[in-house]
C-alpha cells in the first residue's frame, strides 16, 4: 500500500491539498493523522461529536488511494462470526450428504477400524478448508491483494469482548482461525475506527491506535467546507450562516448542530432563494439544524438576539 | 531529538498521562517522519501518539507550549540542538580550565591600548564572548545542559529555585565573567563596554531564572498534586477541606466511571429466546445433521438494578454531598439506578439527576429535602409507597445514612419487607463503628435486616464496597 502510493502520501500538505480537490476540507491535524497512519501503518481511532465527518474521512481516503473501502458497522452483540469469518454450514451439510456414497468407495477393502481411520485421515480437513470459509469484513480486509481501507464504525457500540478480539488484528494485522491457522495480511490495510464516546474504550485498544479527535471546525474552516459543498451560495450569506451556527453551538443544547447539519441548511437556503437570514425564515427552517423539539423551543425566543449577534460579528470581521 | 522528547514524555507522565513505552516509540517514529520544522504539525503528531483522551490532549497541548516555548523562536531552534546537549555539556567542561587560564589575560588586554579596537580580545572570558556575540541559541542550549546537571528537574520545593539558578550560572562560567567585569569597571575607558556586558549578564541571569521556573512547573508541581490525590482518597470525607472539594468531585466521577465500565457488561447465555438455526446446525454437523444440541440466540446483558437511599439531614450533611456526587456519577454510568433522598420526607431524585448538572441537582436537593429533622420512620413509609413494589429478587438496595432518628419510631418492619423482597441490602454508615448505637443512633434495629452494614467514610471505602456490589450483582 505504502509503496504503491509513495508519492500520494509524501507529506501531510500533499494529503491536505488532494483531499481539498476531492471536496473534503480538513485541518492540519487530520492530514497529519492520515499521513502518520499510512507511514507508520497504524490504525487511527477517530473520536468527535456526530456529524463532523469521521466516516467521511475513511471514504475519502479510500477514494484518494483508489483502494477498496470495507466497512464494518459495530453494534451490541457483534461477534466473530459476523466480523471475521464463518463456515458455510449449509454447503458443508450438503456436501457430506452427497459424498456419503464416495465414502463407501474409499473405505472399501480397509481391514479393521484402524486402517479405515488412517485412510480417512489422508483426506485431511476437507470440510474446514478455504472453500467452505465465508469471509466477513475483517478477513476480507486482510485478504485484499492491494490493501484496503477498513472502516470499523462506532466501535464504542460493540462489546468489550469484541474490542479485545480486535487487538491481534490491529497490532499484527493477522488473525487466527483454529481450523486453518494464522492468516496474515497480504498487504496491510489502513484501519480507521470511529467512536462516539458512548463508553470508554479500553486502554489496550487506545494504545495501539493513533488518536485523532475531530472537534467542530472553527468558523473559517467551516466556511471553506460550505463553499466546497455548496459552491453556489453567496459569500455573505455563507459567512452569516456559519456565524449563526457558531452562536448556536455556544448554547447548551441537547444536540449541537454539526457540520452535516450546516451543509443541509446551506442547501435549504439555496433552494429557497434566501437573500439574507431573517427571523421568520430561520424560525421555519430551524428543524434542519436542531433535532430535538426542546432545543427548538429553547432557541426560538432568542433568535432575534442570536441573529443580530451573528450579524455584528460579521460586520466586525469585515472592518478588521 | 531523543533527549528532549524523553524529557517531554517524562513531564507528561508527571502530569498524569499514562504514556507507555510502546507509545513513546510511536511518538519517536512519528517525529522522525514529521520533522520539527512545523511546530503545529509536530504538536498534533505528538498528540495523536501520546494522548488518548481529550483531557489528556489538552494537558499535552499546554505542556507542549510550555516545554518548547513556541513564542520564542530562538528557543525553538535550540531544541534541535538539544539533541547534542550531552555532548555539548561534556564539551563545555574542558573549556573551564581554559577559562581559568585566560583569566589573567583580561587585565593585560585591558591595559594594552592596542587591543582596544578589536572586541574579541577585550572580552576574554568565554561566557562574556558568547554574550557579546549574542549567541542566543548556544546560550539556551548551555542553560539547559547546565540545568540538567544542577538538578533543575529534580527540585522538591519552590524554595530551591534560586539555588538551582545560581548553580546554573556558575556552570555557565559566571565567575570568570564577574572578575572580568570587575577589571572593566576599574577602567574608565571601558565604561560603555562594561555597562553593555553587565546588562547582558543580567539578561542571561533572567533567562536562567525563567528556565528554572519553567522546569519547576513542568516537573515538580505535578508531583505535589499526585501526592494530594493519593491522600484525598484515603482521608475521611468529613474532613475534606472545602478547597479540595472540586478535585474530590473529579475523583469521585472517575471512580464511578471505572467501576461501572468494569462491571456493567456481563453476558450470560440463557436457555430461552430464539433458536439460533445457524449455530445449531454447526454444532450438530458432527451428528450427521441430527439436531442434538440446541443453541439459543438470546444473550442477556446483566446489569444490577440498584435503589439507593441517601440521608441528607444535618447530621450527615458533610458526607451527603459526596454520597450524592457519587450517586449522580453512578446513575450516569449504570442504567438501572434509582435514587432517593430524605431527611423526614423521602423523594425520588432519579429524574432530577438526569435533567440537571451535578451542581444544580445538589443545590436543589439541599434546598428541598435537607435542613429538616431526621425521621427514618416517615422516610421509610414514603419509600414503601414509592418503590416497595418495584423491588424484586434482583434488586440491590443501598442505604447511606447514620440511623440517628431523634428518638422516634424507626419502622424497621418496613426495612424487613425491603430485605425480604430484595436480593440484598447494604447499609453504609458514615460514622465509625465505635459511635454506632450511641446517642439516638438505632442502627442495631436495622442491622438484622441488612446483608451487610459497613462504615463508609472515605472514597476508598465507597470504591471497595461498590466494587463488591457490582462484582456479585
Amino acid at each position: 500500500m505504502i509503496i504503491r502510493h509513495a508519492d500520494k502520501i509524501k507529506s501531510p500538505q500533499r494529503i491536505q491539498q488532494s483531499f481539498e480537490t476531492l471536496g473534503y476540507i480538513c485541518s492540519d491535524a487530520i492530514a497529519t493523522a492520515v499521513y502518520l497512519a499510512c507511514q507508520l501503518q497504524k490504525p487511527i481511532l477517530i473520536e468527535g461529536p456526530p456529524g463532523v465527518g469521521k466516516t467521511e474521512l475513511a471514504k475519502k481516503t479510500a477514494e484518494y488511494l483508489n483502494a477498496e473501502l470495507i466497512r464494518m458497522q459495530c453494534y451490541e452483540g457483534l461477534d466473530e462470526a459476523k466480523a471475521l469469518y464463518e463456515w458455510k454450514y449449509g454447503k458443508q451439510l450438503l456436501y457430506t450428504q452427497l459424498l456419503k456414497d464416495q465414502l463407501g468407495d474409499v473405505m472399501r477393502g480397509a481391514k479393521g477400524l484402524d486402517e479405515s481411520v488412517s485412510r480417512l485421515h489422508q483426506f485431511g480437513d476437507i470440510f474446514y478448508s478455504e472453500e467452505f470459509l465465508e469471509t466477513r469484513p475483517l478477513l476480507q480486509a486482510l485478504k485484499s491483494d492491494e490493501g484496503a481501507i477498513l472502516l470499523i464504525d462506532e466501535i464504542d457500540k460493540a462489546d468489550q469482548e469484541f474490542e479485545a478480539f480486535l487487538l491481534e488484528m490491529l497490532s499484527e494485522y493477522q488473525v487466527s482461525i483454529p481450523e486453518i491457522g494464522t492468516i496474515k495480511a497480504k498487504s496491510k490495510p489502513i484501519v480507521m475506527l470511529t467512536s462516539n464516546n458512548t463508553r470508554e474504550l479500553g486502554d489496550a485498544l487506545k494504545r495501539r491506535c493513533l488518536h485523532l479527535y475531530i472537534p467542530f471546525p472553527d468558523p473559517h474552516l467551516e466556511q471553506k467546507i460550505i463553499s466546497s459543498q455548496v459552491p453556489e451560495l453567496k459569500a455573505d450569506l455563507r459567512e452569516q450562516l456559519v456565524n449563526f451556527v457558531a452562536e448556536l453551538r455556544e448554547l447548551s443544547l441537547k444536540k449541537t448542530p454539526a457540520v452535516s447539519e450546516t451543509i443541509d441548511w446551506a442547501r435549504a437556503l439555496l433552494l429557497l432563494n434566501v437573500e439574507e437570514l431573517d427571523r421568520d425564515f430561520v424560525a421555519n427552517t430551524l428543524n434542519l439544524l436542531l433535532k430535538f423539539q426542546e432545543d427548538i423551543e429553547q432557541v426560538t425566543p432568542e433568535l432575534h438576539q442570536l441573529l443580530s449577534d451573528s450579524k455584528s460579528s460579521l460586520r466586525r470581521a469585515k472592518k478588521s | 531529538m531523543q533527549k528532549p522528547l524523553g524529557d517531554f514524555i517524562y513531564a507528561l507522565r508527571e502530569h498524569g498521562l499514562p504514556v507507555s513505552p510502546a507509545e513513546s516509540l510511536d511518538a519517536m517514529q512519528a517525529v522522525r517522519l514529521i520533522g520539527i520544522e512545523h511546530p503545529l504539525q509536530l504538536r498534533s503528531a505528538l498528540g495523536m501518539t501520546l494522548a488518548k483522551t481529550q483531557e489528556h490532549l489538552i494537558v499535552l497541548e499546554t505542556l507542549f507550549q510550555q516545554f518548547f516555548q513556541l513564542n520564542d523562536h530562538t528557543h525553538l531552534t535550540s531544541q534541535n540542538e538539544r539533541a547534542d546537549e550531552t555532548n555539548l555539556a561534556e564539551a563545555q567542561e574542558p573549556h573551564e580550565p581554559q577559562a581559568q587560564a585566560q583569566e589573567s589575560q583580561p587585565s593585560d588586554a585591558a591595559t594594552d591600548p592596542q587591543s582596544n579596537d578589536s572586541t574579541g580580545a577585550v572580552v576574554a572570558s568565554p561566557l562574556g564572548q558568547q554574550l557579546m556575540d549574542n549567541e542566543q541559541a548556544a546560550l539556551s542550549v548551555a542553560i539547559a545542559a547546565a540545568g540538567a546537571q544542577s538538578g533543575a528537574q529534580t527540585m522538591q520545593a519552590v524554595t530551591q529555585q534560586s539555588q538551582v539558578t545560581y548553580r546554573i550560572m556558575r556552570k555557565l562560567g559566571n565567575e570568570p565573567l564577574n572578575q572580568e567585569l570587575l577589571a572593566l569597571s576599574e577602567d574608565p575607558e571601558q565604561n560603555t563596554r562594561f555597562i553593555e556586558l553587565k546588562r547582558r549578564q543580567q539578561q542571561l541571569q533572567q533567562q536562567a531564572r525563567e528556565y528554572v521556573e519553567q522546569q519547576y512547573l513542568l516537573f515538580t508541581l505535578p508531583k505535589g498534586k499526585q501526592l494530594r490525590t493519593q491522600n484525598l482518597q484515603r482521608v475521611k470525607l468529613t474532613n475534606v477541606d472545602h478547597h479540595y472539594q472540586a478535585q474530590m468531585g473529579q475523583l469521585i466521577q472517575q471512580a464511578a466511571k471505572k467501576l461501572a465500565s468494569l462491571h456493567s457488561r456481563r453476558r450470560k447465555v440463557s436457555k430461552r429466546g430464539l433458536l439460533d438455526v445457524r449455530r445449531t446446525i454447526a454444532a450438530n454437523a458432527a451428528f450427521d445433521g441430527l439436531l442434538f444440541h440446541t443453541k439459543w440466540k438470546a444473550t442477556r446483558i446483566e446489569r444490577p438494578k440498584v435503589l439507593v437511599l441517601c440521608d441528607v439531614s444535618g447530621s450527615v450533611s458533610r458526607v451527603a454531598r459526596f454520597l450524592l456526587l457519587f450517586l449522580h456519577s453512578l446513575q450516569d454510568v449504570l442504567p438501572k439506578v434509582r435514587s432517593f433522598v430524605f431527611a423526614s420526607d423521602m423523594g425520588e431524585v432519579t429524574e432530577l439527576f438526569e435533567r440537571l448538572t451535578v451542581e444544580e441537582a445538589l443545590a436543589e436537593i439541599m434546598d428541598r429535602w435537607a435542613n429538616r429533622p431526621t425521621d427514618y420512620g416517615c422516610a421509610l413509609e414514603d419509600f414503601k409507597r414509592l418503590a416497595l413494589n418495584d423491588i424484586d429478587p434482583k434488586t440491590t438496595v443501598i442505604m447511606l445514612g447514620d440511623a440517628r432518628n431523634n428518638q422516634s419510631d424507626g419502622r424497621s418492619d418496613i426495612w424487613q419487607q425491603v430485605y425480604q423482597r430484595s436480593q440484598r441490602v447494604l447499609w453504609l454508615n458514615p460514622e465509625g463503628r465505635f459511635s454506632w448505637d450511641s446517642g439516638d443512633s438505632i442502627i442495631s434495629e436495622y442491622a438484622p435486616y441488612c446483608s451487610k452494614v459497613e462504615p463508609c467514610n472515605s472514597l476508598n471505602d465507597i470504591n471497595r464496597i461498590l466494587n463488591n456490589l457490582l462484582k456479585h450483582g
